[in-house]
């Protein structure tokens, strides 16, 4: 029984330990759409249902093509931790639950800026998330309401 | 019989006709509609797990396991292609070998054809994994939960055969509302293929014929307004038909199982903090055509489990649980009536595409010694009331 109190005891510092390791760098980004996309504000819940895949489609009932930066995109962990509410590694295994038991797959995880533009200007429906200080060209940046 | 260390021609067969149609639909051009661009391509995933079990004073699993097993381990391999905007298809393969179980026999894991009419509702037709609880969904792939096993008193492995896909057809949807959260539901029906030979413990002196009559159900979560909380619940009822031919008894024996289910869930998932908690009840009635030989039976289970873990570091996520499962609520007497299982979990995630767990189990009574459809339990009055079983497991993932 006292090596059971132990464990458990170890188990619950590990947990404590969680809480020290949330430091807060947060990069700016901006969402970027489509330019004929009529959109001009979303609100973050339907961010996350977007890039979650819960829901598939813009109000004007354009196909949702949301794409993500690479894992170790700072600006991904930034988009990560404020939209989605969730780290990265937290939605990865979001996405190994969906893709193994048949029910979608994650977005495209692209490697820059550049790419993430490239792919929001190609699908009307694009969505995406770039550095604050990226070049748009063309896409159009929207604003997050709470 | 139970096949071991063999594998099923025809099985086979199937596997690399579908390996051919997942190679034909990405040979296939993606066609691009009214100057559209094109359809995003065919997307491939897989997984393969090895596991190592070793357990104290009762053999669980594998055959043996209290000297050592590597009879744990899975592999599987998934397509799925946007035909269009609103019509999709996939499919996945897996074979798995889990003590006298699966032995590597391919099989069609889930395909599916899938119609989204709205984001509150889609027509999915085919062989779909059963949305039941939490995790039931996932509960083969090691790289999709913390724990190595999921607990047994709500997800039990030992029954995988009642709860992992239904051959048939779901309506699903999801539906946000404004400030009141959304909704995710799931309505399934249909049947499922039993493998008799694997029911049958070897010179057993009789053959099985099964037959699921049917298999429905549904799942309900409300994402409550508390963001990152979950509640639900799942409820299933089963039909099983089972004909014994033993030699002498003339007409066979048959066996009418009526089965009902239902599991309540709660899920806060909170950044890299995962609470979860889960109860439920089912009922299995059971009458056959000789009551004097076989009486009916008519009992009902309990189970329960509570369930946390934490991403300390990227690679790190420690978790435990507590389990208890009653097979019969009417008798809790014995350690045969009951299961206590505490657990605890070490992922350490080597890599985006490797990792390793490590897990202890302390248990208390003996009901999860008994496979859920064994003809021939093993007596588990006599098993060590006291025991335990250690897990390794790794896997990669892409």
């Amino acid at each position: 029984m006292k090596r059971l109190f132990l464990v458990l005891l170890i188990f619950a510092l590990c947990l404590s330990a969680g809480a020290w390791v949330s430091a807060d760098e947060a990069p700016g980004y901006r969402i970027v759409v489509h330019p004929s996309n009529p959109v001009t504000s979303v609100t973050r819940t339907f961010l996350q249902d977007a890039f979650l895949k819960r829901i598939k489609r813009w109000p004007n009932d354009e196909l949702l093509r949301p794409v993500d930066l690479e894992p170790r995109s700072d600006v991904r962990k930034s988009f990560s931790k404020r939209v989605i509410g969730r780290s990265v590694p937290a939605v990865r295994a979001y996405w190994q639950q969906r893709i193994f038991s048949g029910r979608d797959v994650p977005p495209p995880e692209l490697a820059s800026d550049q790419e993430v533009i490239s792919y929001v200007l190609r699908y009307a429906g694009g969505v995406g998330y770039v550095s604050a200080g990226a070049d748009l060209r063309g896409t159009k940046a929207i604003v997050v309401r709470d | 019989m139970v096949r071991k260390g063999g594998t099923d021609l025809n099985s086979w067969r199937v596997a690399c006709a579908g390996f051919c149609f997942c190679i034909a639909l990405a040979a296939a051009p993606a066609r691009a509609q009214d100057g559209e661009a094109e359809a995003p391509p065919i997307e491939f995933h897989g997984f393969a797990s090895q596991g190592f079990i070793l357990t104290l004073k009762n053999d669980y699993l594998a055959e043996d396991s209290t000297e050592g097993s590597f009879e744990f381990a899975e592999v599987g391999f998934n397509f799925t292609k946007e035909l269009t905007e609103r019509l999709s298809t996939g499919g996945q393969f897996f074979a798995q070998d889990l003590g006298p179980t699966g032995n590597f026999k391919p099989q069609i894991d889930w395909f599916y054809l899938d119609f989204r009419a709205e984001d509150w509702l889609g027509i999915r037709a085919g062989r779909v994994k059963i949305p039941y609880g939490l995790y039931n969904e996932f509960q083969d792939v090691d790289s999709a939960r913390v724990p190595v096993l999921l607990p047994q008193s709500v997800y039990p492995l030992q029954a995988r055969e009642l709860f992992f896909s239904v051959t048939g057809g779901e309506v699903y949807g999801f539906l946000r509302m404004g400030g009141f959260g959304a909704l995710d539901y799931h309505l399934y029906g249909g049947t499922f293929f039993l493998d008799a030979d694997e029911l049958t413990p070897p010179g057993a002196g009789f053959e099985l014929a099964m037959h699921v009559r049917y298999v429905a159900g549904g799942r309900l979560f409300w994402e409550t307004p508390l963001e990152g909380l979950r509640v639900g619940g799942s409820y299933e009822r089963v039909r099983v038909e089972t004909t014994a031919l033993i030699p002498g008894l003339t007409p066979p024996l048959e066996l009418d199982s009526r089965s009902w289910l239902y599991v309540l869930s709660a899920e806060y998932l909170a950044g890299d903090l995962l609470l979860a908690a889960e109860y439920g009840r089912g009922n299995d009635l059971q009458t056959s055509n000789y009551p004097e030989d076989q009486p009916t039976i008519d009992t009902t289970n309990e189970r329960a489990y509570v369930m946390v873990s934490q991403r300390v570091a990227s690679w790190f996520q420690p978790g435990a649980y507590a389990s208890v499962f009653f097979p019969d609520v009417e008798n809790r007497e014995g350690r045969a009536q009951r299961q206590l299982d505490v657990a605890l979990t070490l992922r350490f995630d080597v890599n985006p595409f490797w990792l390793i767990k490590a897990e202890g189990h302390f248990l208390y009574g003996t009901a999860a010694l008994k496979k859920g459809l064994n003809v021939n339990p093993p007596d588990i009055t006599q098993a060590a009331e006291y025991w335990g079983a250690y897990f390794l497991k790794t896997t990669a993932h892409f």
